[in-house]
């Protein structure tokens, strides 16, 4: 994938962040500019460091190191960073994955009600084990360190 | 990874176009509904825009509403990848800007990984009472996104009944995950037994929008320490997105293998044998 494209289609999600952000929370349109832009900037660094860096971590690790990076206490720009991108209310990025998400799994809609009742219980007895066997974890160490 | 679909962007637009104009009329209808509250039992379950964005796009696939088609629905599946990094970017600066919080949650942040291992210990045992032989390796090893699928594939192979039980519960996942993370996290809110930084990093198991479901209802279950609870989400989303793939490698399936070979003696024949053969022809 070029990098013009990934602009351009960067440019939609951000179009649907703002969307959502007014639509869901009245926030107008230039208001959400400057923290949409600073998500999409940084998404699309993550896009470049994934392409150029030798060792292969998913995109949104970049994502996620890039945004602590510029609003931890050392970053010169950490004030307007959070300033702006607080004005995004933080479900309002999520309603275009989850029409992109949606659509992307249109297709296995059958296949999903061939699974049977055990498939059915036996993921739901998958996602509580992961999550509950987390945060029991979390829990635990968390009292111990005393960070709780 | 580099895949040119396209020969160029306006190509890609052109056989797109319909996906984005839909996503903009789910958007504006789903976040127009906005946030419902609906009471069950304990918890209750939250209901965000993002729901019904999930749920509209699936009955426009090629299976109800038809209106994508298979390319369509593959197309879209790129997409999910390109539109979750300015939420995931929104995280990390949230973790920034409580980065005291996140460096003091340091060591379970790391150990928590090891807690996403409970699956093995809660859905094992009850895939072998099911009669499920070595699917129930693959089902159950992980939560089954889509670099555990990877590993299961690279591992036993496309064809084997290993990655039979993982595809089964990445579509099971798929489905009816996201809404069911969120209602886990208001159901283990209202336990009262987790502190919310505990509930906040347990949301982060791998899978980008199981997470945001989950953290979406525990902004709202405790809006005080909502900026710390999306630090720190984001922050195990993270961890779990880099180590994930050696913990199933190294620690999750060796795990999921001991205990099969020695659950499956004991408890594997007491259902009965006639349900063992059944899942087994049930066709991917």
């Amino acid at each position: 994938m070029r990098y013009k494209e990934h602009i351009v289609l960067l440019l939609i999600v951000g179009l649907g962040i703002i969307t959502a952000n007014f639509v869901g929370f009245k926030v107008a349109f230039l208001e959400s500019l400057p923290g949409t832009l600073i998500l999409l900037g940084i998404a699309f660094i993550a896009f470049i460091l994934s392409k150029l860096l030798p060792f292969k971590l998913p995109i949104v690790a970049y994502c996620s190191i890039l945004g602590l990076l510029l609003a931890c206490p050392i970053s010169p720009v950490a004030s307007y960073v959070i300033e702006a991108t607080s004005k995004i209310n933080f479900t309002a990025p999520l309603t275009i994955v989850g029409a992109f998400a949606g659509i992307s799994i249109g297709s296995e809609v059958k296949t999903f009600a061939k699974q049977g009742w055990k498939m059915v219980i036996l993921g739901l007895l998958v996602m509580t084990g992961t999550f509950v066997g987390s945060a029991f974890i979390s829990q635990i160490v968390l009292k111990l360190t005393h960070a709780i | 990874m580099e895949n040119y679909t396209y020969c160029s962007t306006k190509e890609r637009f052109k056989a797109e176009y319909k996906i984005y104009i839909a996503a903009f009329i789910m958007i504006i209808i789903a976040d127009s509904i906005g946030q419902i509250k609906l009471p069950i039992g304990p918890g209750q379950l939250l209901l965000f825009p993002i729901f019904y964005a999930l749920l509209l796009g699936i009955i426009q696939g090629p299976h109800v509403l038809k209106i994508f088609n298979e390319k369509e629905v593959k197309a879209a599946s790129k997409l999910v990848i390109i539109a979750i990094c300015p939420f995931v970017a929104k995280l990390g600066i949230s973790a920034g800007s409580n980065l005291s919080e996140v460096i003091s949650a340091g060591p379970a942040l790391l150990l928590q990984e090891i807690g996403n291992l409970g699956t093995i210990f809660l859905a094992l045992p009850f895939a072998i009472l099911l009669g499920l032989k070595r699917e129930a390796v693959g089902a159950t090893h992980s939560i089954n996104r889509e670099t555990n699928l990877a590993l299961i594939s690279n591992l036993y192979g496309p064809d084997s009944d290993e990655m039979r039980g993982s595809l089964s519960i990445y579509i099971v996942g798929g489905m009816i995950g996201t809404i069911y993370f969120g209602f886990l996290a208001t159901i283990c809110a209202a336990t009262e037994l987790f502190h919310p930084y505990a509930l906040g990093m347990a949301s982060g198991v791998g899978a980008g929008i199981m997470m945001a479901s989950a953290t979406s209802s525990l902004v709202e279950i405790y809006p005080a320490q909502a900026d710390q609870i999306l630090a720190l989400a984001g922050m195990s989303e993270t961890i779990s997105g880099i180590t994930g793939i050696y913990v199933g490698l190294f620690i999750a399936i060796p795990l999921c293998n001991k205990l099969y070979n020695f659950l499956e003696p004991k408890i594997g024949n007491l259902w009965g044998k006639s349900q063992k053969t059944q899942l087994k022809s049930e066709d991917m």
